[in-house]
């Protein structure tokens, strides 16, 4: 059921024009901006290092190489290995995260039940205090229960669920209509079922959103998987692209070629996952 | 349609659950994959099995060599390579150390072997291999000696040194080439000063205009004399020692560079070189950049570049140019490097205590570290095996005497402490605002000596 | 009786469904976040066991000058960045979701900016921002040391931080104008409300619990901002630095002086800080947001 198209006065057609073209203008203006420092990394990640020491930073490649990409590849970086990682990382993380979070939101925003609110602010705080601070005591526990440097070290921590993606959904599921939910109730369905028919397919564009910041955030998580890994076994892409570097070189062609890499796989997902959050059923009813 | 989106949902969901459950069983890393295809041989009878942690990836190579050298002659002993990259190396060493889980033996610098030895995490070689070996570059024995024991064996003796481009050098006046090995230095430009008038030779502007002719533009140079820059091991720390000057107290930790007055002449004189006769670049490009220098350097617009062995890789791959090696130009007291070198620290926990006595002694030992010196890697910190490192780059038709004579030289000890970097924090702000000219010199030292010390608690 | 009964049903449901989050956040975030607040009264160097200190780490944290100029710096970077990017943001959702020709496009190139990861971003600024043979001087044509100015080092780094967040904040504003209702709008606009008056009368007060989250979450990021700040300008300039932000303190604690106590105390006062401004946000909004829209 596609949007009901807005009434339109009838607007001189100039300045109707005028409308479309400062758009274009403000979002081309824009996107010069946010695309040049991706075009100076993607020239980086194309030159060879002996230009890229010789030459400013700014200079085009010449020759154009595609060596960085196939030094990542090859037995010394062996980059396959931290892609399956963080692949596989990713894909728990997200599934059991986002489960787990749209259960409690659910809970916090559409049932009342004694200390909801404690719980829920006490969610908040973890939120606040920065992540360096509760990682060394985290990191203990890691290690006292033996799992330093495993898979599970890697994704039990958020699995669980998230304050960040429960406080976004509880938001959200707070703005379900009651009627729709009392409707379903009426029909005989229980919390689960309404959680289910009802206010998941209405969140559907947020939930497409929060899919899309988690997998982003724990593919570029940096901090608690070098803290938690060593060695190149359970090594995900944000470290695996530090360990390039050495201590007097930066190593910068490889670097760039590492950061395009772990871009495409994220810009592939967020192609797929926007076209839920914009082009969405309009609510404006029953089903 | 109820029926079709349900469908739907259900099938991408259960393909999703298959996917997770999957990867939660498999749960594998290729690299655990290819470890076990290649046969699991360490897990032997009587094998022991030894870690060794360092954060370079090209001395690691040359380690693999000597490693399997070793294991030849001590076929029961093997060595597992643990290779932590620079960036992480100094967050993990301590949560390792305290935690338990640290190798049995690791690399380490002078910035963070103390607070091991004073926590009883490391043991000394006295304890180990009954006394200190002659061999060792003495500079290096010297900087990780703490309450009279040596805490490590050397491995890797860093030397200083200047890179200078022959073409740059030779069109401004051929003198100078055979000259630049001999340079001198005075606080102010002072008699017997041939440092700066060089230097203001070779400075040249973007309409060929040297810094030594009326009408040179500081604003449009085209090429830079020199790197005076914010860079501790390759300029003011030689300055300093070429002055005769200190930076901590002899024995303590406490800093001085504010109160001794040949300290703070050796800065004025590096200071005054950048922003007053403008023959090095503006501390505005160097300050944040440890780069801007050398990549200047290859780039060819920088004719003298005072380094150290730690860029002579660097250098030999990307100079396009003519270039050799000298030593750097001599203070009042003389030309000076910093002793600096990487010591493997032997972890007091290990399980392993014979045989790490072995390799350890092994390693200290020309047999073992000459291993490094073929490599071309690094400049070896036993004296006896340097001579591979030489040969390596006579291979390639450079001259890397002056890095040896260099490292046996007179050196001024590298920065002591206890591995925290809040002294760092509170002097460095003050020195980069040094460096740009907005805070003299004097005061400026004094305020940042006041506040280094007061967060080491002196 | 029957009361009671409904009231432990809903908590058997409530918590039932909150379980699995209880244990993993309880565990993995609540824990640790106790002890760090243990450890605050501590001084542990991670090497050797803690020493009981008392309240010693919070005094000489809220006694030292340094610390408050860090948290005057993040409080000033916060007002730069968040009214900015909170804009832009609402701005860039506005032309996006008009589905003119080729949005799709712009939709992926604003998206960039935040799914890379922040490592290599801060690198590529600091070569846009470089006095020598940078991207930005090369383009104005002048010499301008965007890093090392007093005056404008904070605001460059401001500006990289917006250039980073504005999609992502854009994002969030399309997911909230997907559910605003034609039909509202439409009504408003047959009784004669301009554009203009139906944005901000109609679209804006629907849009506040996304307004809300988007600030609550913003600023508290914002407070916890320091990788790509101290990739482009280690702090600095200036002593005290003119980008030194408070994060940035507490990770320098924590793993360069290896001082666990005081980064514990620090991070525990920037919480309780946090903390209240978030309550005042969220006291703001209760009173304003209309969470449904009725019939």
């Amino acid at each position: 059921m596609a949007a009901i198209r807005p009434v339109t006065r009838s607007r001189n057609p100039a300045q109707r024009v005028g409308t479309v073209v400062f758009a274009y203008a403000v979002l081309i203006f824009g996107a010069v901006i946010i695309v040049t420092p991706f075009l100076l990394s993607f020239a980086t990640a194309l030159k060879t290092p002996e230009q890229f020491s010789n030459t400013s930073t700014l200079s085009l490649p010449s020759p154009v190489t595609w060596q960085n990409f196939a030094e990542l590849f090859g037995p010394e970086h062996n980059f396959i290995s931290p892609i399956a990682v963080t692949v596989q990382m990713t894909v728990v993380i997200l599934v059991v995260q986002l489960s787990c979070s749209i259960l409690a939101a659910h809970a916090f925003a559409r049932i009342s039940f004694p200390g909801r609110d404690v719980i829920f602010w006490a969610y908040l705080a973890t939120m606040m205090i920065p992540a360096v601070t509760t990682i060394v005591p985290l990191y203990g526990m890691f290690t006292a229960a033996g799992l330093r440097n495993t898979f599970w070290a890697l994704v039990l921590p958020t699995m669980f669920g998230s304050p960040y993606a429960i406080f976004l959904l509880r938001e959200y599921f707070r703005s379900v209509p009651d009627d729709l939910e009392a409707a379903a109730r009426i029909d005989g369905c229980g919390t689960l079922r309404v959680l289910w028919y009802v206010v998941i397919p209405y969140s559907r564009p947020i939930i497409a959103t929060l899919t899309v910041i988690t997998v982003v955030s724990h593919w570029n998580n940096f901090l608690w998987p070098r803290v938690i890994t060593s060695g190149p076994d359970w090594a995900v892409l944000t470290v695996a692209t530090a360990g390039l570097q050495s201590q007097y070189n930066g190593n910068w062609t490889l670097v760039m070629a590492a950061t395009s890499i772990a871009l495409m796989p994220l810009i592939v997902i967020y192609l797929i996952f926007q076209r839920q959050i914009v082009n969405s059923i309009s609510i404006g009813g029953f089903k | 349609m109820t029926g079709s989106t349900s469908f739907s949902r259900r099938k991408a969901l259960t393909l999703l659950g298959a996917g997770t459950g999957g990867a939660l069983l498999a749960a594998c890393s290729p690299n655990q994959q290819q470890a076990q295809n290649k046969g699991g041989g360490s897990t032997g009878s009587a094998k022991t099995t030894i870690g060794f942690r360092l954060w370079d990836d090209q001395v690691a190579k040359a380690y693999e060599k000597a490693f399997a050298e070793f294991t030849k002659q001590n076929p029961d002993i093997t060595v597992k390579i643990n290779l932590v990259p620079w960036q992480n190396y100094w967050d993990q060493l301590p949560v390792d150390v305290g935690g338990g889980t640290i190798d049995d033996l690791f690399w380490t610098n002078s910035l963070n072997f103390q607070q091991y030895a004073d926590a009883g995490k490391i043991s000394d070689v006295n304890t180990l291999l009954g006394g200190v070996d002659d061999a060792w570059q003495k500079s290096v024995v010297e900087q990780y000696t703490y309450k009279n024991k040596l805490w490590g064996v050397p491995q890797i003796a860093d030397a200083n040194g200047i890179f200078y481009n022959k073409s740059i050098l030779s069109d401004s006046d051929p003198r100078l080439l055979s000259q630049v090995g001999k340079l001198q230095w005075r606080p102010g430009g002072g008699p017997g000063d041939t440092l700066l008038p060089a230097l203001r030779k070779l400075t040249v502007d973007s309409n060929g205009k040297t810094a030594a002719d009326p009408g040179f533009n500081p604003k449009k140079i085209k090429t830079y004399g020199y790197n005076a820059a914010y860079d501790l091991q390759a300029i003011y720390f030689p300055f300093i020692g070429s002055n005769g000057g200190r930076w901590q107290a002899d024995g303590s930790n406490k800093f001085v560079f504010g109160s001794d007055p040949k300290t703070v002449e050796a800065f004025s004189y590096i200071v005054d070189l950048i922003n007053k006769y403008h023959v090095a670049p503006s501390a505005a490009d160097t300050n944040d950049n440890g780069d801007f220098s050398r990549d200047q350097f290859l780039q060819g617009h920088l004719a003298i570049f005072q380094s150290g062995t730690y860029n002579l890789a660097n250098v030999a791959d990307g100079a396009k140019f003519g270039w050799a090696i000298a030593r750097n130009p001599a203070g009042p007291a003389g030309s000076y490097g910093v002793a600096s070198g990487v010591i493997v620290a032997a972890s007091a926990a290990t399980k392993n205590a014979d045989a790490v006595k072995k390799l350890l002694g092994w390693l200290g030992s020309a047999d073992g570290n000459k291993f490094i010196g073929e490599s071309g890697t690094a400049l070896p910190a036993v004296t006896t095996a340097q001579s591979a490192w030489v040969d390596y780059w006579k291979g390639k038709d450079v001259d890397v005497q002056p890095f040896v004579d260099a490292a046996a030289g007179k050196t001024i000890q590298a920065p002591r402490g206890t591995g925290g970097s809040g002294s760092s924090d509170a002097y460095d702000p003050i020195l980069k605002e040094i460096f740009l000219g907005r805070t003299p010199v004097k005061s400026g030292l004094a305020e940042a000596e006041r506040k280094a010390n007061a967060a080491i608690g002196k | 009786m029957s009361r009671r009964s409904r009231t432990l049903r809903r908590a058997a449901v409530g918590y039932g469904l909150l379980a699995p989050s209880l244990i993993g956040i309880g565990l993995f975030l609540i824990v640790p976040v106790l002890v760090a607040v243990a450890v605050s009264f501590e001084s542990w160097n991670i090497i050797s066991p803690p020493k009981w200190l008392g309240p010693e780490n919070y005094l000489s944290v809220l006694t030292d000058p340094d610390v408050w100029h860090s948290f005057l710096v993040t409080a000033q970077y916060t007002l730069l960045v968040i009214p900015t990017q909170t804009l832009l943001g609402l701005g860039l959702a506005v032309l996006l979701s008009k589905r003119l020709p080729g949005t799709p496009v712009f939709r992926v190139i604003f998206a960039l900016p935040w799914i890379c990861a922040p490592l290599t971003l801060g690198v590529v600024w600091k070569w846009v921002f470089a006095p020598t043979g940078g991207l930005l001087n090369a383009i104005i044509g002048t010499r301008i040391e965007w890093l090392t100015s007093f005056a404008l080092a904070l605001p460059a780094v401001s500006f990289v931080s917006v250039w980073t967040q504005t999609g992502y904040v854009a994002l969030f504003y399309l997911a909230g104008l997907s559910g605003v209702p034609s039909d509202i709008q439409d009504a408003a606009r047959v009784d004669g409300a301009g554009e203009i008056g139906v944005f901000w009368r109609i679209t804006m007060p629907l849009l506040r619990p996304t307004t809300f989250f988007v600030l609550a979450t913003s600023i508290i990021s914002s407070f916890q901002v320091f990788d790509t700040v101290y990739a482009m300008t280690g702090g600095g300039p200036g002593a005290p630095g003119r980008t030194d932000v408070i994060a940035h303190r507490i990770f320098s604690l924590a793993f360069e002086d290896l001082d666990l106590g005081k980064a514990s105390a620090l991070s525990v006062v920037l919480m309780v800080g946090l903390i209240v401004v978030t309550v005042l946000q969220q006291v703001y909004f209760r009173r304003r947001i209309t969470y449904e829209v009725a019939g």
